[in-house]
């Protein structure tokens, strides 16, 4: 078993994820059963999330990004009246590629969250608090959400909740419920109806008539509904159907 | 491979980094309106080198590769940095690992408090890095990519890139105790 010196030599390079299984193994038994080490390993966890914020935080300018895709260089026939078969196929291939992409982009919602989830499958988000809300954290809402977000759940039996915490997405503050579906991380986020003017795509998407909206970003697969006055969101890795119907269980627990 | 399927193949790589690439390239540039200019130069000059691209790296880190190549030769152009520096000794682990921890033995830290006093003093420290300490720390921080990666990417080995990342966090962390200072 690691002692104290050892453990704090290797923990910056555990939580750049630079150490095999078996040391990462033992850094975190010697986490779970050393207060000490365990408080030095947290205050590191949440200045690399301070800092991951701070560096992080701009969206990509779509503008730009458009303007630079644009000057990929586009195919070049030769002889057009020759090849215009083939620049026929090309452009339906890439008409047809532009609406794959479209359509494989992930919702500016999910994207948006995909990190926060991101933070939880990989155990450097932990739960708050679990029942009420306390008050300290009613305190830092800032008029921009109420403990109710908080009592959203699934009432699909395979899911079981660790509990809760105050997160925030594009300066947005979320109820972020932490659960398990079996074995799978799986992310409630809950944030109120008025805040999703900062997501236009999903809100386009939502009021289309569609009531759930999905999408795919990174390796997570995220939908969401309106309940009520607020936005639910699921994300895990799970297959889109299963977290479909998860997402169609949710309730707010007091109603 | 046609070019056409060549096209869509790099842009499905590129778009889920576009976000971590253009924060890269922000904070990496001495001079700020060189940032977009050094994107796009980059992108376009790692498409016409696609098919040297290959599946088995990662497109992230030879997207970095590239970007840092074209961020540090519009800095040289702008007078600031006469040559990439690399002014470090390989670190050893002891050092390290001894150079962290200091915010956390002052005490616990109110997050919340600290708030707009915060970014100021990660911006002036962030500016303060030298060029190599900002590489490293941005491409630790915004590109997620292992020590090696960043090793293979500045041509330096693993210890430099350890000492470099090292040395710019404890900058950042002296920027948080500052501004607890602050907020007191």
């Amino acid at each position: 078993m690691m002692k104290c010196a050892e453990v704090r030599k290797f923990v910056r390079l555990y939580l750049d994820s630079e150490l095999d299984t078996k040391e990462s193994f033992e850094v975190e038994q010697h986490l779970e059963s050393c207060a000490e080490c365990a408080g030095l390993f947290e205050a590191e966890k949440k200045f690399d999330q301070r800092l991951g914020r701070f560096l992080r935080d701009d969206l990509p300018t779509r503008t730009l990004w458009e303007k630079i895709e644009s000057q990929i260089a586009p195919s070049r026939s030769r002889g057009i009246k020759a090849l215009w078969p083939v620049a026929l196929a090309a452009s339906l291939i890439i008409t047809a590629g532009a609406v794959f992409l479209a359509r494989s982009r992930p919702l500016d919602l999910a994207r948006a969250v995909e990190e926060c989830h991101s933070a939880y499958a990989h155990q450097i988000t932990t739960p708050e608090f679990s029942g009420t809300v306390p008050e300290k954290i009613v305190q830092q809402f800032g008029g921009r959400l109420d403990a109710e977000a908080f009592a959203y759940r699934p009432s699909e039996r395979a899911f079981t909740s660790s509990g809760a915490r105050l997160c925030h997405v594009e300066g947005i503050p979320v109820a972020l419920i932490l659960g398990r579906c079996a074995e799978t991380p799986v992310s409630v986020i809950v944030f109120e109806k008025s805040e999703l003017d900062h997501f236009p795509q999903t809100k386009r998407k939502l009021e289309s008539g569609d009531p759930i909206a999905c999408s795919r970003s990174g390796r997570f697969q995220f939908a969401a509904r309106v309940v009520d006055d607020h936005v639910v969101c699921v994300v895990g890795d799970e297959p889109r159907p299963a977290l479909e119907d998860l997402l169609k269980t949710v309730r707010r627990a007091d109603g | 491979m046609g070019q056409d399927e060549q096209r869509f193949r790099f842009l499905s790589l590129l778009r889920p980094i576009e976000r971590d690439l253009e924060n890269y390239s922000r904070r990496m540039v001495f001079e700020r309106c060189d940032f977009e200019d050094a994107l796009q130069n980059a992108v376009l000059r790692a498409f016409r080198a696609f098919d040297r691209y290959h599946d088995d790296a990662s497109f992230r880190a030879w997207m970095f590769k590239i970007l840092t190549n074209e961020i540090f030769a519009m800095n040289r152009k702008r007078g600031r940095v006469a040559q990439f520096e690399i002014a470090v000794e390989p670190q050893e682990l002891e050092e390290f690992a001894a150079l962290d921890f200091a915010p956390a033995a002052a005490g616990p830290i109110s997050w919340d408090a600290l708030a707009d006093a915060l970014d100021e003093e990660l911006l002036t420290a962030l500016q303060s890095l030298n060029q190599s300490e900002r590489a490293v720390l941005l491409m630790r921080a915004i590109g997620d990519l292992r020590y090696r990666e960043i090793s293979e990417c500045l041509g330096i080995p693993i210890g430099s890139v350890m000492g470099n990342l090292s040395r710019a966090r404890q900058k950042m962390r002296d920027a948080i105790l500052r501004a607890r200072r602050r907020s007191l």
